[in-house]
C-alpha cells in the first residue's frame, strides 16, 4: 500500500496484518486503529562499524499511522522491483516487505573514501529494494533528476539518493586557486551518469 | 526606492486585515484589545501599546475575568490601541481559528494571541489551556496543521489541541505494556520505541496535530510540577525533596 502525502512534511501509511511498516523511532505523530510500536533490535556491533544503524521501530497491527520528523520535508518514493540507495539517516519509514542492506559506496579505493567524507555519509549507504514505498527526509524538499545516458553534477551536500543503474563519482577541481582561497566554493562535485533517477534536495544543509 | 525585489511591499493600509501575510506571519487589524503572548509581536503600525497583563489588569477589571490562569499570567501581554499588529513565531506556520460559542483546548506554548471576547482557562491536562466563547485566536505549529477525527491516538509532542471532544486519556503501547507487566520493571533500557505513551481521543470532535514532534520549552513547567506537590503530605514532600536534591547532584 503506497504511502499517502498528508502535506509536504507528513505521510500516512496503512498498516495491516499483512503489511507492517518500519519507521524511525519517535517519528509517529498519531494513528487510528490498533497499532503497536515495537523497537527493532539489530545485530550487536553491526551498526558501530558501518554507521548505518538508525534506530528503527516496527508499526504492527491494523490502522493508519502518521509519520513526520523534526519538520523536515518528506518525499515518497515507490519502488517496483528496483532499488534505491539512500543514507540511513534519511529514511523516515518504509514498507516492512522491502529488503534493506548496507553496502559500500562504489567498489573501494581512495576515491570512494574521499567521496564518503565529502558527502558526510561515510563509506556506507543503505540499499532498499523490492516492491513498496519509502519515505525519505530532506531539508527543503527533493526533486528527481532523470538520467538516460547523460551526466549530471550534484553538490555532495545536496545529494539525497539514487535509483537505477547509475555510476556515482566524486570529481574534485582542487587547484592552486582553491589553495589560496579564491575557489568557487564548489571544489567537489558528484558526477552521476547512466540510466536512472538521482534525488537532490533544495538545500545544502545537512541534518 | 528598492528595485529588483519580486515581492509585495506593504504599508499600513495594504497589510492584510485579520489575515495571514504569508504562512508564517499574521496581521491583526487592532481596534481595542487583544491578548498576545510575550514576544509574538514582530511589527506594528499605528498607536499600539503592549503592556504586561498585571499592569493592565490594575485599571481593567475585565482582564481577571477573561484570563483565568495565574500560571501563565507572566507570559502574556495586552495589546491595545488602533493599527496593524503583525504576529510571528520563529518561522513556525501560523493559523487563525474562529470559535463560535465553542471551546478548544490548545498547547499553551503554541497559542500566540486571542480576542478578548474569548475566555482562557487552564486545562486539566498540564501545559494546555482551553479557550471558551466566540472569537478569533492565533496558534503556531511546526509545519502545517493536520485535522483528524476521533477515535485517534496522538503523540503527546505532536498534539496541538482538540475541540468539542472529551479530554484525552493516556494509552500505553500494548507491546511495551505487556513486557513491562511481565518484567515488573518500568525502565527498560533499549526496549523503547519512543512511542510508548499516547493521548487517546474518543467521542465526537476534532483533534489538531502539527507536522512534527518538535516542541517548545514551557516556561511554566516547573510551576506546574510545584503546584501538584501541594497534594503531598509534609513527610512525602520531604522524601521527594531528598530525591530531587540527589538528582541535581548527580
Amino acid at each position: 500500500m503506497a504511502f499517502e502525502s498528508v502535506n509536504s512534511k507528513v505521510v500516512r501509511a496503512q498498516i495491516s496484518q499483512q503489511g507492517a511498516v518500519l519507521a524511525r523511532r519517535g517519528a509517529m505523530l498519531g494513528y487510528d486503529g490498533n497499532v503497536s510500536f515495537r523497537p527493532l533490535a539489530h545485530a550487536p556491533g553491526a551498526g558501530m562499524i558501518t554507521g548505518e544503524s538508525n534506530k528503527m521501530m516496527a508499526s504492527e497491527g491494523s490502522g493508519s499511522v502518521l509519520y513526520g520528523y523534526r519538520g523536515l520535508y518528506v518525499t515518497v518514493i515507490v519502488l517496483t522491483g528496483d532499488s534505491l540507495s539512500v543514507e540511513a539517516d534519511r529514511i523516515l519509514a518504509h514498507d516492512a516487505s522491502l529488503q534493506t542492506s548496507v553496502e559500500m559506496i562504489a567498489q573501494g579505493g581512495v576515491r570512494s573514501a574521499v567521496r564518503g567524507a565529502m558527502t558526510g555519509q561515510g563509506l556506507f549507504t543503505t540499499r532498499i529494494s523490492g516492491h513498496g514505498s519509502v519515505a525519505v527526509l530532506s531539508h527543503g524538499g527533493t526533486f528527481p533528476l532523470q538520467l538516460s545516458g547523460q551526466t549530471v553534477g550534484v553538490d555532495p551536500q545536496a545529494y539525497v539518493g539514487h535509483s537505477g543503474a547509475l555510476q556515482v563519482d566524486l570529481k574534485s577541481s582542487v587547484g592552486m586557486r582553491h589553495l589560496v582561497g579564491r575557489g568557487s566554493g564548489e571544489a567537489f562535485q558528484l558526477h552521476v551518469s547512466g540510466h536512472g533517477t538521482v534525488y537532490v534536495q533544495a538545500s545544502e544543509e545537512k541534518f | 526606492m528598492i528595485s529588483g525585489i519580486d515581492a509585495t511591499v506593504y504599508d499600513a493600509q495594504s497589510l492584510p486585515s485579520n489575515d495571514n501575510v504569508n504562512a508564517y506571519a499574521f496581521s491583526i487589524d487592532l481596534d481595542g484589545e487583544w491578548f498576545t503572548s510575550k514576544g509574538a509581536m514582530i511589527a506594528y503600525y499605528g498607536a499600539i501599546e503592549l503592556s504586561g497583563l498585571s499592569a493592565y489588569a490594575s485599571h481593567a477589571a475585565w482582564v481577571a475575568a477573561r484570563f483565568s490562569s495565574p500560571l501563565y499570567a507572566q507570559e502574556w501581554v495586552v495589546a491595545s490601541g488602533r493599527g496593524k499588529l503583525v504576529i510571528g513565531d520563529r518561522g513556525n506556520d501560523i493559523n487563525s481559528y474562529d470559535l463560535d460559542n465553542g471551546n478548544l483546548t490548545i498547547k499553551q506554548t503554541n497559542l500566540l494571541a486571542f480576542e478578548t471576547a474569548l475566555e482562557l482557562k487552564q486545562s486539566i491536562i498540564p501545559g494546555f489551556v482551553t479557550l471558551i466563547g466566540t472569537g478569533k485566536f492565533l496558534a503556531s505549529s511546526n509545519g502545517p496543521v493536520i485535522f483528524v477525527e476521533p477515535p485517534f491516538r496522538a503523540d503527546p509532542d505532536a498534539l496541538l489541541g482538540w475541540a468539542d471532544c472529551p479530554s484525552p486519556s493516556i494509552h500505553y503501547d500494548y507491546h511495551w505494556m505487556s513486557q513491562s507487566l511481565s518484567a515488573g520493571v518500568h525502565a527498560m533500557f533499549g526496549r523503547e520505541s519512543g512511542e510508548e505513551r499516547q493521548y487517546d481521543f474518543t467521542g465526537a470532535g476534532t483533534v489538531l496535530l502539527q507536522s512534527s514532534e518538535v516542541t517548545r520549552h514551557d516556561p511554566a513547567l516547573a510551576r506546574i510540577v510545584e503546584q501538584h506537590t501541594h497534594l503531598l503530605t509534609a513527610a512525602a514532600a520531604g522524601v521527594l525533596g531528598h530525591k530531587l536534591i540527589a538528582r541535581s547532584q548527580e
